[in-house]
């Protein structure tokens, strides 16, 4: 602009001038250009440098995600707390940035004397991101460690899962490994269902998820536990198991096998003999299960209430005669068959029906297979796939063959809820969704006539289950002893048993059944026996008396509740019912 | 013109750069003060579940029965019997009429200034 108004000055240089800015400022012009270029590129680099660095979500291995995952609340029918979630801290370290590995491992050990300190060591040196220390430590241990100062070293807050009930639903419950997986139990099945694909998908984060509603009530449970504890020390029992099943809808309504474990310490799960009776334990059943010899052969028609059998001599099979204890030997009816529990008349009962179709009875049942149930600890029965003569004599009193406790107790359901077989469950289940699962395996009036022996059982003078009755006065409990010896030394043993007893209640509108197994019982004291009457029985009845109120059954000592479910035939033969 | 637009121009900027400034540092604030609360909120909910797991261990039945063993004989209870039931039917039924005469003895002695009650009170010295 200067050049111009100087205007008189000689030209060249003007134009020289002119050219040369001009060749400047194009020159300046395509510098800055560049630079922004440069600038821009420069930011547009580092943009996708961002972009393509991958933030290590992992810790040795697992997601950070994966750590944190909860698991929904399980709760019992009632809403109470069967298992929960709480936060823990675990102490995690990152070596690379330890300054002195020598006093960290010094300081650490102070307030964790519990940990090695070759390993610690080892543990704390190297370039590594993310180690642990030691997982699902208390608050307190929290504290300590954090005044400590260390740097390097800090906590994270892990999900961990808590029984408040502890021993007493152990087995329902199962147990979860420090990853928060079910390893055991009604955990475990909730992680092949549900569980583990929510937490897969991100979901199952905070305590937003829906609680499991199990159908176990958690005051039943408790009353059989601590029955089961105290049939332990009582009989000396090796082992003691029981179950109790709503008939209807076929709800678990409590479970229970001693010895069992701690669910908060799964390491006590791996103890010897801990393992579920009830559904991982198969056992010869012995004469519970001659009510379904009963009930088949009552089924079939080829035996009616009223029958008599020939009991006077024991059956022989060859080189073995089957014979019966403290046997009455003579000629006995249908009901005395099975209140005195005698073996002849139980064989003679199965002859009636024929052995094929006892067997196929046996499959209506479901006995050759596993029960449909949600634990996975189950064990697969055995029976033999087809009887010979004398194997279906002694399966006839339940010898021979081997079904769990769970097998007996669905069985039972079925033969006092009117004859629907139902797959017993954990989960809640209402008795209209029960009814479109059910299964018609016998006629009602069958299970009218199981009703009626299984009460008599428990009130008439010989009865097996009148010790059973006389702790349940009121309930109307009825149902079937059985001794099982156990075989030592490939013969059967009669100083070890296993002792079942078989239940139902109460028995004018049944609404319960029960199984219960004492393991190798001895006597009580002098006075006692050891057969299943004196403790499977009296255990029965001990539980009953005290969780029927909690079911809402009242006590009726009216004779006219027990007179009512005596069948008419039987009446018209014996007047007074029994 | 252009040079007021140009003084102008940079004031703006100055300005926005301040404003933008402002805006970030308030952002900071905003979110050191979430990243308080949500650890704060983490921890509650830590401290909650210690306690919902606290009461649920309080509610077994298997805590509160050995309690409940250990007062059995100070508080004279124990496990519900048989016979502890009723039963509606078993109540007696309401006498066909009133007893007229009784509760006119009764009004009677009221308004004489005696209070049966009373009486029974004494006996029993409850206060």
């Amino acid at each position: 602009m200067a050049a111009i108004t100087e205007g008189h000055v000689p030209t060249i240089a003007i134009e020289g001038a002119r050219k040369q800015r001009g060749n400047l400022t194009q020159a300046r012009i395509r510098w800055m250009v560049l630079a922004v270029v440069l600038g821009l590129g420069l930011v547009s680099g580092r943009l996708v440098q961002l972009g393509m660095a991958e933030t290590d979500q992992t810790i040795e291995g697992q997601t950070r995600d994966a750590i944190t995952a909860t698991r929904p609340p399980i709760l019992d029918r009632n809403g109470l707390e069967m298992a929960v979630d709480i936060r823990v801290p675990s102490l995690y370290a990152e070596p690379r940035r330890i300054i002195d590995v020598e006093e960290a491992v010094r300081e650490l050990r102070t307030v964790l004397p519990d940990l090695d300190e070759d390993w610690l060591r080892d543990r704390l040196t190297g370039d590594q991101g993310f180690v642990w220390v030691k997982r699902e430590l208390t608050p307190a241990i929290q504290e300590a460690v954090m005044r400590l100062g260390i740097p390097g070293i800090d906590f994270i807050t892990e999900s961990k899962r808590f029984y408040p009930g502890m021993n007493e639903a152990a087995h329902i419950l199962g147990s979860t490994n420090v990853d928060n997986q079910g390893i055991a139990g009604i955990e475990r099945h909730m992680d092949t269902e549900s569980v583990a694909l929510l937490q897969e998908l991100g979901l199952a984060r905070g305590n937003a998820l829906t609680p499991v509603e199990l159908s176990v009530d958690m005051r039943v449970q408790h009353v059989l536990h601590e029955q089961l504890m105290d049939a332990m020390t009582r009989y000396q029992a090796v082992a003691a198991a029981g179950v109790m099943l709503d008939i209807h809808t076929g709800e678990v309504i409590a479970l229970a096998s001693v010895p069992d474990f701690n669910p908060n310490e799964p390491a006590t799960a791996l103890v010897k003999d801990t393992f579920n009776r009830i559904t991982s334990g198969i056992f010869e059943p012995g004469s519970i299960f001659k009510t379904v010899t009963m009930a088949g052969a009552l089924d079939s028609g080829a035996v009616a209430i009223t029958d008599e059998f020939d009991a006077r001599y024991g059956i022989r099979f060859g080189r073995y005669t089957i014979d019966d204890f403290h046997g009455k030997h003579r000629i006995l009816a249908l009901p005395e068959v099975y209140k005195y529990s005698s073996n002849i008349g139980t064989i003679r009962v199965m002859q009636a029906m024929g052995k094929d179709n006892y067997r196929a009875f046996l499959s209506r049942m479901k006995f050759d297979k596993r029960v449909e149930f949600e634990l996975p600890e189950m064990r697969v029965p055995t029976v033999p796939d087809s009887f010979s003569e004398v194997g279906a004599a002694t399966a006839s009193f339940g010898h021979g063959l081997s079904v769990s406790p769970l097998h007996m107790a669905t069985a039972y359901a079925a033969f006092v809820n009117g004859g629907n077989y139902i797959a017993p469950t954990l989960y809640k289940r209402d008795i209209a969704e029960a009814e479109a699962l059910y299964e018609r395996v016998l006629r009602p009036e069958t299970s009218a006539y199981l009703r009626y022996l299984m009460r008599l059982n428990a009130i008439s003078t010989g009865g097996s289950g009148s010790r059973m009755n006389k702790a349940a006065q009121g309930y109307r409990v009825g149902g079937k002893t059985g001794t099982a010896e156990k075989v030592v030394d490939g013969r059967y043993s009669s100083s070890k048993v296993t002792n079942f007893f078989a239940s139902a209640f109460p028995l004018d509108n049944p609404r319960y059944t029960m199984v219960i197994m004492v393991d190798e019982p001895k006597a009580e004291n002098a006075q006692s026996g050891t057969t299943a009457g004196w403790n499977a029985g009296t255990l029965t009845g001990r539980v009953v008396q005290r969780v029927a109120p909690m079911l809402g059954i009242a006590p009726d000592f009216s004779e006219a509740v027990d007179q009512q479910i005596v069948p008419a035939e039987v009446r018209q033969l014996y007047p007074e019912g029994f | 013109m252009i040079r007021n637009l140009n003084i102008f121009l940079l004031f703006v900027s100055v300005v926005m750069l301040a404003g933008v400034y402002a805006l970030k540092f308030s952002i900071e604030g905003t979110a050191s003060a979430r990243t308080a609360l949500a650890t704060q909120i983490e921890d509650q909910e830590g401290q909650l579940s210690l306690l919902k797991a606290d009461w649920a261990v309080l509610n077994q039945p298997g805590h509160i029965d050995p309690i409940i063993k250990r007062h059995q004989e100070e508080l004279a209870i124990g496990p519900v019997q048989q016979e502890q039931f009723g039963a509606f039917t078993a109540l007696p039924m309401r006498p066909a009429k009133p007893d007229t005469a009784a509760m006119d003895a009764l009004f009677a002695a009221i308004s004489e200034g005696i209070d049966p009650i009373d009486a029974i009170l004494e006996m029993e010295v409850i206060e």
